[in-house]
């Protein structure tokens, strides 16, 4: 059966149909057209398709459409400013952490939820941000530098 | 040589579209019409097709075509054809597909399939070379020998065997006669899987003018136009293949696989569109999986260290079709030398049909499996012989002048072993150990030295077109695959540094689309950066003589008394006379309109220097590039679980020149921690029945960063080589290659304890250290 919800994507009022079990992840992709978040895994294991739901880190691929009523969701579309980056994409891009970039939107929004909720957060907060994220291309060295590259520019603004 | 952009952290160019999320990935297409497809998989690895029923799927909603291998006679391949879109009368592994629902949606699609039911007649399953090997074992393929292969390749006709491979270098037994002290050991690399995180994916549409366009998350855009129009029987221009962004590739991605599946469906719904991309189970078993690769070694050495005669047998438990690693095999046998001159070998090799998926490349290519039998018996050697294992390996390197199994004399440009040897001792090795236990952990350190050289093709190259714009702009199109390794970067470097113009000014290729592509073999072997580097220097080089020509005419001299500083082409003795390189790039326009001059557009490729198929030695020029490096490692092991932490990694490579220094870091940094990956925690795993234990992230134990090594130290040495842009080699796959050796060593080291096989679990060490 399907029914009609509202929520609110990148700052704008969403209204969609939904479908019994459907994720957050098809609604996004399919139904809103904003493929920046991916799909890596089918044991939400990898991370990729990380979007943040009330401030809070959260795979859209294990996460029912049907809670979505009234929730406010932020995705990799709606981090960056036009064509200003954020602080972190910035620092990742800048330590080198991009490679195949398929896994960036999952780590770039872990650390957006985790550096709005504290901005001083600290080693190893990040480290168990980053540890729920699989990446296969950087050996995850330029991944650290850049997160905490990101802690110091957020800090500086 | 002084460089202006060469050696430079510039910022490679589609960072900023990936981490935004802006890059089309396969995944992200939209097309009017698409259709999407389901597969159904066998849950026999091993078996004869009784009867297939689909008349419950074809009723369900949504389903537009329900398609079974019944009638298909299509054979595929590269190297040996003996790959089938569809199983056609028996399934012959686990993740192979055997009906292929299409619907309006993914969703209808997969509902079908659950409705499909097969009954299959199960024969005997092999999962080990070993086994398939057995006289009694029943054939995989019962035409087996009779598959149209490349020359070379030599199938041993009613057996398992898809190819023997054999290096006959010296002569072998006089080798060990001479011998002190001979010494053996079995080796074994278990499969694994690349697991990028963009799983695989095909898009295929049978247009109603009978061409072919075709989607692809593949680094072979050539070799599958090719390939799909062969089996349809089009002339190859009428077949279109796309490549959009891909998210990681690692070695599986290549060859031709689940394009011919997915073009086999989109065959019979003609005129739409049909997607399928691999769930995270399909990606580990239905494309390809890496190694497999069981080493029997045996070394002959004199007492002070000399190495007389080496051989090697090598079992490939290959897959259940060996198109796709034959050379996998090819490479581990020629390169199981290591990086060591043995003036006798004898190196055999075989591939042999398993009843598991088909292995294909793996970052490493075969490398890292012979490595680990070598690097491991050198330092088990060295105990024997009572020598310094640096001083047993030092006495045997291979470098300039030595001859390697191949027959190929090595030169002072294919780079220098030591020079990387003494970077990583250096790093890891400079002052005794600190302690060899305390009350948690023992401690240990290990090394090995390690030689790569691609596994290309004869007729192997890599085409640049480049065209200047009218405001001095450069825009370049290449057809090498952009899998995160960067060579987009090393483009617009190389031709940066070529044309004397700032990066910033050069824009480089997105998307690969064979109508607008120029042609490239394939995307493999760490071969880009020196191939396709090498394309785009030429095709500079044919730019600035054609906006010499132009100015020539302009100036009205000659070409010879004429320069290139990227702004100006000027005459030499006197730069006051010249023309603004602008105003050359569509030819030049005096100011009563007459234009000279051609548009400034040049193409170029680059073959592979000199190479060729093996002789009746299976030697020949196949080594193309030799690479050398060394790497090391600290580790500790934790007493009570036996965890192996690696507390500090040193890898060192000859590259001959490094092209970016932040990306060529992030090449070594992910090689290694996949390494470790593979030393410490991977291995997909089948059952007698063929069935995969863990194909799911969950449970194949995939590195998180909690894994990566505490440090790394990534240095490298600069020997110029004769072939690439500015003297660079490769460096893509060479970092997987010694880490596992490295890692087995120092665990010795640790705790006195040698294993032969990983991956290296807590389990395996705590029963070991109980044992001793």
């Amino acid at each position: 059966m399907s029914e009609k919800i509202t929520f609110t994507v990148n700052g704008t009022p969403r209204t969609v149909e939904i479908e019994g079990g459907e994720k957050l992840i098809f609604i996004l992709r399919e139904k809103l057209g904003l493929t920046g978040t991916k799909r890596g895994c089918d044991d939400a294991s990898c991370g990729a398709c990380v979007v943040v739901i009330d401030g809070k880190a959260t795979k859209s691929c294990t996460f029912p459409a049907k809670k979505l009523a009234g929730k406010e969701v932020v995705t990799i579309e709606g981090v960056s400013e036009g064509t200003n980056l954020h602080p972190i994409q910035t620092a990742l891009i800048e330590a080198g952490a991009v490679q195949c970039g398929y896994c960036m939107p999952g780590i770039v929004m872990e650390l957006y939820a985790l550096f709005n909720r504290d901005p001083k957060a600290s080693d190893e907060e990040i480290r168990d941000a980053l540890e729920l994220h699989l990446c296969r291309c950087t050996g995850y060295e330029a991944i650290w530098e850049g997160a905490l590259k990101a802690r110091d520019y957020l800090a500086a603004k | 040589m002084t460089l202006k952009y060469i050696g430079k952290d510039i910022t490679r160019p589609d960072a900023t579209g990936k981490i935004t999320g802006r890059v089309q990935f396969l995944d992200d297409i939209k097309l009017p019409g698409l259709l999407h497809a389901a597969i159904l998989r066998p849950d026999c690895a091993h078996g004869r097709i009784l009867s297939i029923d689909t008349a419950e799927a074809e009723k369900l909603p949504g389903v537009v075509k329900v398609v079974t291998g019944k009638g298909c006679e299509m054979v595929y391949g590269d190297n040996i054809r003996d790959l089938t879109p569809i199983a056609v009368d028996k399934v012959n592994f686990i993740g192979q597909p055997v009906v292929g629902v299409i619907a309006e949606t993914l969703a209808e699609a997969k509902a079908a399939v659950k409705k499909i039911k097969v009954e299959y007649e199960p024969l005997p399953v092999y999962t080990d070379a070993r086994d398939a090997l057995k006289k009694d074992a029943v054939l995989i393929h019962e035409n087996s020998g009779e598959f149209w292969h490349l020359p070379g390749i030599e199938p041993i006709g009613g057996t398992n065997i898809a190819n023997r491979y054999t290096v006959k270098k010296g002569d072998v037994e006089k080798g060990f006669a001479e011998a002190d002290e001979i010494l053996e050991g079995e080796f074994n690399y278990p499969f694994g899987s690349c697991s990028a995180i963009e799983p695989h994916g095909s898009i295929a549409w049978f247009h109603e003018d009978k061409t072919i366009e075709v989607w692809s998350s593949s680094i072979c855009p050539f070799i599958i136009r090719e390939e799909v129009a062969r089996v349809y029987g089009l002339p190859i221009c009428d077949v279109r293949v796309h490549i959009p962004e891909l998210g990681g590739c690692f070695g599986y991605k290549s060859d031709i696989t689940v394009e011919q599946t997915i073009a086999y469906l989109a065959s019979q719904v003609p005129g739409r569109p049909v997607k399928w991309v691999a769930t995270r189970k399909e990606d580990f078993l239905s494309t390809l999986i890496g190694h497999g690769i069981r080493t029997r070694i045996k070394i002959g050495a004199k007492k002070d260290g000399t190495l007389t005669a080496l051989k090697t047998e090598i079992l490939h438990s290959t897959g259940a079709s060996a198109d796709t690693g034959v050379h996998v095999l090819i490479a581990s046998t020629h390169n199981s030398t290591g990086t060591y001159e043995f003036p006798n070998c004898f190196l055999d090799g075989y591939s042999v049909y398993t009843n598991t998926p088909p292995v294909g490349a793996f970052r490493g290519y075969g490398h890292q499996e012979s490595h680990l039998a070598m690097e491991r018996m050198i330092d088990i050697l060295a105990r024997k012989l009572k020598l310094d294992p640096f001083d047993l390996r030092e006495k045997n390197y291979l470098g300039p002048g030595k001859v390697t199994a191949l027959g190929e004399t090595l030169h002072t440009t294919n780079g220098n072993v030591r020079k990387c040897v003494e970077i990583v001792r250096r790093a890891v090795f400079s002052a005794p150990k600190a302690k060899a236990e305390d009350e948690n952990y023992y401690y240990g350190r290990g090394f090995a030295a390690l030689m790569k050289s691609p596994k290309g093709a004869p007729f192997s190259s890599k085409s640049c077109y480049l065209k200047f714009n009218r405001d001095g702009s450069v825009c370049i199109n290449m057809g090498g695959a952009e899998v995160g390794q960067g060579l987009r970067n090393v483009v617009r470097m190389v031709a940066a540094e070529a044309l004397k113009i700032a990066p910033e000014r050069i824009r480089v290729y997105t998307e690969i689309d064979t109508q607008f592509s120029p042609w490239e073999w394939q995307t493999i072997g760490s071969m880009f950066t020196t191939q396709g580097g090498r394309a785009v220097v030429r095709a500079a080089e044919k730019a600035i003589a054609e906006l010499k020509k132009t100015a020539g005419i302009v100036l009205r001299t000659e070409v010879d008394r004429l320069d290139y500083d990227g702004d100006y082409v000027f005459v030499k003795s006197d730069p006051t006379i010249r023309v603004p390189v602008p105003e050359l790039g569509r030819g030049y326009t005096f100011d009563d309109g007459v234009t000279v001059g051609d548009v400034v557009h040049t193409t170029a490729d680059a073959r592979l220097p000199i190479q060729s198929n093996p002789d009746e030695n299976g030697q020949g020029r196949m080594g193309i590039t030799y690479t050398f490096g060394a790497q090391a490692c600290e580790v500790r092991i934790e007493k009570k679980t036996g965890k192996v932490i690696i507390d500090h990694f040193a890898s060192s490579f000859d590259v001959g020149r490094v092209i970016n220094p932040v990306q060529i870091r992030g090449q070594v940094a992910g090689g290694v921690m996949m390494g470790v990956g593979a030393a410490l925690h991977e291995e997909l795993k089948f059952d007698a029945e063929g069935k995969a234990l863990n194909p799911m992230f969950r449970r194949y134990r995939f590195p998180t960063i909690k894994d990566a090594p505490g440090r790394q130290t990534i240095e490298f040495v600069e020997t110029p080589g004769e072939i690439g842009p500015f003297g660079a080699r490769g460096i893509g796959e060479h970092p997987v290659v010694g880490v596992a050796p490295a890692v087995l060593n120092a665990v010795y080291d640790a705790i006195g304890i040698d294993f032969y096989e990983i991956p290296l679990s807590p389990e395996k060490i705590l029963e070991a250290l109980e044992k001793k």
